[in-house]
């Protein structure tokens, strides 16, 4: 727990002393703006809660993407991956814990876009299912954390680490559905869509904004919950494989 | 004839970069894909309204705005230049910073351009998107004035952080968003107040990207010229405001030292 906690310290002090960790925090609300104008130019402003949910998950992404997903790759970069190896801390919870506070500052997110969407357009994100809400929220958070473990190995391990980041956007909100949900892509995109945690989040979350009871909502959780689990059950195998690997070779400082 | 072989060895110098960054594999399954995948997106919201006409509008905005953003990723150039330790020998050479700047990024342009002709070539039918042939050539070239225009708005911001790389990543995916917000890219710029719609006539993009719209769409040919030369101006006003103010940005920097020293 303490090694935990000092990933999460060393982490939130990257974060504020480097203003590109910062990115989605300034474009989270521009994307609110993009979104709420188009559907106020279309007159549906029933679609608010689809405009306010969307941004909310580039922003986590992004954050999963560039600062999490990058974290290891960062430790060998500064050439303090090795001390962090030889110490008596576990590897896994310094690197877990850097990781889960930036996907807890993400939530900040929440709060600009819903806030652009007040002072802008007029709007409210009425949320009509707090519980749900709550849960699918914390899940969500968990989920985006242990996909990011995984990704934080595969960056170490991919020679084209650096076009992954840059190209896993865009695919991952169409498939994920974060604005346009998945039961409007065509059919063969949709097994695609259900093993994306973000597209089985992202439903529930916009039904915790409407009034109408939410279907399925325990199995539609667990499923966040779980395919969140298998990114970070990979990632932590991949990360004990890599640690073993450039041990046993002697290569830790120069791979 | 010296400042051509500025330009031609700076574009061979961004053309080794480029080939160092992608191979056709990364590239296409890569970049492409992104590229595909961010049309798609904007373009499924019109599918969200059920209204073809906003698909179309959302599908040609976002594919024209890949050759705006790629063009903007030039802002990474002076910081690589920076990272790389080269910036100090560029700028103790006699040639001038600027011209470098822009030859050597070129094939961020151009590798932008030919994204948002294959995201619209791609994406365009599979949503029903009408081709009219053979106007439909013209979205070549207009695309290119886009990319162009978006590239000397880039360089001129590339200048006005140069000091500042630390903020480098914010500016360019800052600016990306701004101007998919500002340039008519997922709503007509006539639904904006009139203030914003003149500072959005002012960036790159904008007229361009009405231009294509009306290729597209058929408008009369006074109109789509009007709007060539909108995007012309704009260009030129950026390239001018770029060549004007690099050389001093760069002085700057080297005259309180941050421009090797700044964090």
């Amino acid at each position: 727990m303490r090694a935990f906690l000092a990933g999460a310290r060393v982490q939130l002090r990257f974060m504020t002393a480097y203003p590109d960790s910062l990115i989605p925090f300034f474009t989270s609300p521009l994307f609110t703006i993009v979104f709420l104008l188009v559907f106020k130019h279309a007159g549906r402003p029933d679609l608010t809660a689809y405009a306010a949910i969307a941004p909310v998950f580039i922003a986590l992404w992004w954050l999963a993407l560039f600062n999490s997903g990058w974290t290891v790759t960062m430790e060998r970069w500064n050439g303090t991956l090795e001390m962090l190896v030889a110490s008596p801390s576990s590897f896994g919870a310094v690197i877990f814990g850097r990781i889960a506070a930036t996907t807890a500052i993400g939530t900040v997110s929440f709060f600009e876009a819903w806030l652009v969407a007040r002072l802008i357009f007029g709007t409210t994100v009425t949320i009509h299912h707090w519980g749900a809400f709550l849960l699918t929220v914390v899940a969500t958070l968990a989920a985006m954390a242990g996909t990011a473990v995984g990704m934080a190995a595969l960056f170490v391990l991919a020679r084209n680490a650096v076009t992954f980041s840059n190209s896993a956007s865009y695919p991952f909100y169409v498939l994920g559905g974060i604005l346009v949900p998945v039961s409007l892509l065509p059919h063969w995109v949709r097994p695609l869509s259900d093993v994306v945690f973000l597209s089985w989040a992202a439903d529930l979350l916009r039904a915790t904004l409407r009034v109408g009871p939410i279907h399925q909502f325990w199995p539609h959780l667990g499923m966040v919950v779980l395919l969140g689990a298998c990114g970070y059950a990979v990632g932590l195998f991949a990360l004990r494989v890599i640690l073993v690997r450039v041990r046993e070779s002697g290569e830790l400082s120069t791979t | 004839m010296s400042t051509l072989r500025v330009v031609w060895y700076s574009i061979v110098n961004g053309a080794n970069d480029y080939w160092s960054i992608f191979t056709l594999k990364s590239w296409v399954f890569g970049w492409l894909i992104r590229v595909v995948s961010q049309v798609t997106f904007f373009a499924l919201i019109g599918k969200l309204l059920q209204k073809q006409a906003q698909t179309d509008f959302l599908l040609i905005g976002n594919a024209v705005m890949v050759a705006g953003m790629g063009a903007t990723f030039a802002l990474h150039q002076p910081t690589n230049e920076r990272g790389n330790g080269t910036l100090p020998l560029l700028l103790a050479s006699p040639s001038r910073p600027v011209v470098v700047m822009l030859a050597r990024g070129l094939y961020v342009v151009a590798d932008a351009i030919w994204s948002a002709l294959l995201g619209l070539a791609i994406v365009g039918p599979a949503f029903g998107l009408h081709f009219p042939w053979p106007r439909v050539l013209l979205v070549i070239p207009l695309t290119v004035l886009v990319g162009a225009a978006a590239y000397c708005f880039s360089t001129f911001l590339a200048g006005v952080i140069i000091a500042h790389r630390n903020i480098n990543n914010l500016v360019v995916n800052t600016t990306i968003v701004l101007l998919m917000a500002l340039c008519g890219v997922n709503v007509p710029v006539s639904f904006f107040p009139t203030w914003l719609e003149w500072i959005s006539r002012c960036l790159p993009i904008t007229d361009g990207l009405e231009a294509i719209r009306g290729v597209l769409a058929g408008d009369a040919w006074s109109s789509i010229a009007a709007h060539v030369g909108g995007e012309l101006l704009s260009a030129s006003g950026w390239l001018a405001l770029a060549l004007l103010t690099f050389g001093r940005f760069i002085r700057a920097g080297q005259r309180d030292g941050s421009l090797e020293f700044a964090s």
